[in-house]
């Protein structure tokens, strides 16, 4: 299918983009999934704003703590051996996002900001309690996971405000990581999936597939209130894999 | 005289000619073609109900200047012809929607603009008043669209006298083709009638189909074919919507150009298999098979195309498989649901049988205390031609060959612990392919070049390759001096693994007659009766007690096709037709919810296998040459969609110990099996 009329603009500036967003627009951050949503005519914005070429935007910068840009490529998160080394889940993770092509056009702020709740990147930034910086023409502010996914395909933005960055907190010493997932085909979405990290005196689960939103808990992981036998069952065996993967 | 006399061509691995200019993005599929002048773009309006009276349909204003058309400026409707004995009720698809939609995505109005965005924008101001009617989903509520009995044999003398008779049923969900390039079609009018390119398997069927829709003479529809991304069975008659667009051409003076999206591919494309069985086997003490019967349910859907009867009919023809039964009885019986219609997809009845059968006859294994493969060992058809009591005839194979093959390369495992259950299965398949007819050229070229020419129609199998075989062989001339074109010639179609041994003899007739007779041209036409290819599968799976997960951990395909011109492509060919067959075997489903809604229509919710799910495939091939055809070849496109849904279904009854489960074999309902009580004896 084509998409339904609308207006396209491309912003060179964060401030461009935050005057232009709004409650006929959509913004376009990679379009991975906004652009099938578009074909599909299930979206149909009077007007898109595209992030692509919004300066500063696109960053992957350690110290304390992990600091990406909205509009990182996946591709690059999953590339960046500094991410590897220090944040080894969303390594884990993102190499489960799609497929290459997929990644190589999706942003990191675009996945979550879509807040899928069959996708990996949110589920593992919940994990990682990671904080979602907001910008809107009047001001900032910045979310928890917890805060920011409200449900399936919702979060707590307004229609006025621009995630521009995921701020990951360091991991605790010697923590270890694993995301594992169950999905029809390599690349498909998943049916249910894991991230855990591992600590001394430290544990995070989040999961994917028990709820509209990720779920955030400590081990072991409350399943109790999933009403499929089926699904309790394999978010169960994924939590012990992933268990077992970062032990 | 050997191969190596003749320049050993033919049974050579000779790497496809046709791919470099594909993976270098070189093709012409119909959306790549040159844009005629005036060119109008294609959308259509679609039932968004199952069943639904039509009152009206009214354009509103924000239409602009598109033209719509309905039943009443297009009427007109797709050809029906039935196999011999099938009888059918009166329901041949119409082009577009005439008072009454039958199936969610059904082709109300067609829609014309400049762009085919446009045409879609437009198509959101049509107003259909629609009245909406109950659906009916379920094929054993619905009324009969068709029905088939055939009869052989004393088969109630045989279940009478019977040591002992297995019951089962098995359900075959409905699967969509989904072929890479969907459906789509380019008609210019020119003189007296029509031009037209369409993605599609043949020209011969796509003239038929057009001529009878649009209600010209065949001579007034002139066909040619770009390069097809692909068809499985999906594209051997045209749609309902390619006929709306050439009528429409036709109509306006204009061309017209409709190239479907996926989704009008999940919606309106014709799906596949949607049968169910109750097969009975009647077996004496010494486990031979004394007789068959099978009543078989066919989801129709809610018209029947031109070979929709096909499946169904094949389907029950081929109810006795590799085994020498004297008596079978089976009947079909073809529901008119309201959904998208059924028809051929890759396999086409043959998987259906093949796992009835099959399927059926591990049973009677489990029932009976018996070893599968002995039982299947002591009921083989050993002597050829073999006469089956429903009038086919096999005329060739070595099907214990074909076991003894698929059981050593696929290493029986059978285990049960804690983490893990692990079985195996085998199956045996008999399939139809070649018969009626198909014609060639060949001609020398001043240059040295050899010029041949086929009425096949490829669409991603690899013809030229295989027919530049077949001449070079026959002419001894390098293949490279070969030059293979499609089309100008009569023929019956590219369907039903058909071409090496119809069209192949074809070529092969000609280019003898070429080398006897001298000259610079010679023309053959190859006409022969049903080839029977066969094979053996075999299947070791594992399934995760804790999640449900299915792992192929072994995968054997043995074929006999008979004589393989090559066993490159014919490898490639049991190769996809594998991993298509596995698909099908653990995902592939096309739903349809309570009202008739297809809850499968995108590849959100429908997946296809891919590269990385290929399980360990070993793959052999037994040849048995055909005394119908002088090449001795059968088929080899589809023996993977038969024999892997057969032979994994009997791994996974073998892992579950015998517990039932029907197709797809998904996680969720292989860990439902585990989790419930054993069924014995196993």
């Amino acid at each position: 299918m084509k998409p339904a009329k609308f207006d396209y603009i491309a912003p060179e500036t964060l401030d461009e983009a935050l005057a232009l967003i709004g409650e006929d627009s959509r913004p376009l951050a990679g379009g991975q999934s906004l652009v099938p949503m578009l074909n599909f005519r299930l979206a149909q914005p009077a007007r898109l704003v595209d992030l692509e070429r919004v300066e500063g935007l696109s960053y992957i910068e350690a110290g304390s703590t992990l600091r990406i840009g909205a509009m990182t490529r996946q591709a690059a998160l999953e590339r960046s051996a500094l991410v590897a080394e220090r944040w080894p889940l969303l390594h884990q993770a993102v190499r489960l996002v799609g497929h290459a092509q997929i990644r190589s056009r999706g942003t990191v702020g675009g996945s979550v900001a879509h807040a899928d709740p069959k996708a990996e990147l949110p589920v593992a930034l919940t994990a990682l309690d990671a904080r979602f910086h907001v910008r809107s023409a009047s001001g900032a502010r910045t979310l928890s996971a917890g805060q920011l996914f409200r449900g399936v395909l919702t979060t707590a933005l307004e229609p006025d405000e621009l995630l521009v960055e995921i701020e990951v907190p360091a991991l605790p010493p010697r923590a270890r990581t694993a995301f594992v997932e169950q999905a029809r085909t390599l690349g498909d979405f998943a049916l249910a999936g894991a991230a855990v990290v591992l600590a001394p005196g430290y544990q995070a689960v989040a999961l994917l597939g028990a709820a509209a939103v990720p779920v955030r808990a400590h081990l072991p992981a409350p399943l109790d209130e999933i009403d499929d036998p089926y699904r309790r069952a394999l978010l169960a065996a994924l939590v012990d894999r992933a268990i077992a993967q970062a032990s | 005289m050997t191969d190596d006399d003749r320049g050993g061509w033919i049974g050579r691995a000779v790497a496809r000619r046709e791919d470099a200019r594909i993976l270098a993005g070189e093709s012409c599929y119909l959306d790549d073609l040159p844009e005629p002048e005036g060119l109008l773009h294609a959308a259509f309006v679609r039932s968004p109900f199952a069943r639904a009276e039509i009152r009206g349909v009214s354009v509103l204003p924000g239409a602009g200047t598109a033209l719509v058309f309905t039943a009443a400026d297009l009427p007109g409707f797709l050809p029906v012809r039935s196999p011999p004995g099938v009888v059918t009720a009166q329901a041949p698809h119409p082009v577009l929607a005439p008072g009454e939609v039958r199936y969610t995505g059904q082709a109300v109005a067609l829609v014309l603009a400049a762009s085919r965005a446009l045409a879609e924008d437009a198509a959101e101001f049509v107003d259909v008043d629609y009245e909406p009617l109950e659906a009916v989903v379920d094929p054993a509520r619905a009324p009969e669209l068709l029905r088939f009995e055939r009869s052989g044999g004393d088969v109630d003398g045989a279940f009478a006298a019977a040591a002992h008779v297995t019951r089962a049923r098995h359900a075959i969900p409905r699967v969509v083709a989904a072929p890479m390039e969907p459906r789509g079609i380019l008609a210019r009018p020119e003189g007296d009638g029509l031009s037209v390119w369409i993605s599609a398997q043949d020209t011969a069927r796509s003239v038929a189909g057009l001529a009878h829709a649009l209600g010209l003479e065949p001579e007034r529809v002139r066909v040619a074919l770009p390069d097809v991304g692909g068809a499985f069975g999906s594209k051997g008659t045209p749609a309902p919507e390619a006929a709306a667009a050439a009528a429409a051409a036709l109509r306006l003076g204009r061309p017209v150009k409709w190239a479907e999206d996926r989704y009008e591919n999940f919606l309106a494309a014709y799906q596949g298999r949607g049968m169910q069985a109750d097969v009975e086997l009647a077996l004496d003490a010494g486990g031979r098979m004394l007789a068959v019967r099978a009543r078989i349910l066919a989801d129709m859907g809610a018209y029947l195309y031109v070979h929709s009867a096909a499946p169904p009919h094949t389907c029950a023809m081929l109810m006795c498989g590799a085994y020498d039964i004297p008596a079978a009885r089976v009947t079909v019986t073809g529901a008119r649901t309201d959904k998208v219609p059924t028809g051929p997809c890759r396999g086409a009845g043959r998987p259906e049988a093949a796992a009835f059968l099959e399927l059926t006859v591990d049973q009677a294994a489990r029932e009976l205390g018996l070893d599968p493969l002995e039982l299947r060992r002591r009921n083989l058809v050993r002597a050829f031609p073999h006469a089956t009591p429903l009038g086919w005839s096999y005329d060739s194979g070595d099907y214990e060959r074909c076991i003894d093959r698929a059981v050593a390369l696929v290493g029986p495992e059978r285990r049960s612990d804690a983490e893990c259950v692990v079985g195996t299965g085998v199956a045996l398949y008999v399939e139809r392919a070649g018969g009626q007819f198909e014609e060639a050229r060949v001609a020398l070229e001043p240059d040295g070049r050899v010029i041949a020419t086929s009425s096949a129609g490829p669409h991603g199998q690899g013809h030229e390759t295989m027919l530049a075989q077949i001449v070079a062989d026959t002419l001894g001339v390098e293949p490279e001096r070969v030059e293979v074109r499609f089309g100008g010639l009569a023929g019956t179609g590219t369907f039903a693994s058909r071409t090496t041994a119809m069209a192949g003899s074809a070529v092969l007739l000609a280019a003898q007659r070429l080398e006897r007779e001298g000259g610079t041209e010679a023309h053959a036409r190859f006409e022969s009766d049903l080839v029977f290819g066969s094979g053996a599968y075999a299947a070791v799976v594992e399934i995760e007690r804790a999640t449900g997960v299915l792992r192929v951990v072994r995968l054997a395909a043995v074929d006999d096709a008979g004589r393989i011109v090559n066993p490159l492509l014919a490898e490639g060919q049991v190769v996809g037709a594998s991993v298509h067959g596995l698909g099908v075997a653990l995902m592939e489903e096309a739903v349809h919810d309570e009202a008739g809604q297809l809850t499968t229509a995108s590849f959100l919710d429908y997946s296809l296998l891919t590269a990385a799910e290929a399980p360990d495939l070993r793959s052999a091939f037994v040849q048995s040459p055909s005394p119908l055809n002088p090449l001795g070849a059968k088929g080899i496109g589809e023996g993977g969609t038969i024999g892997v849904p057969a032979a994994v279904g009997n791994a996974v009854l073998d892992a579950l110990g015998g517990r039932h489960v029907d197709p797809p074999y998904t996680p969720a309902k292989l860990w439902r099996a585990l989790a419930s009580p054993a069924v014995g004896p196993s």
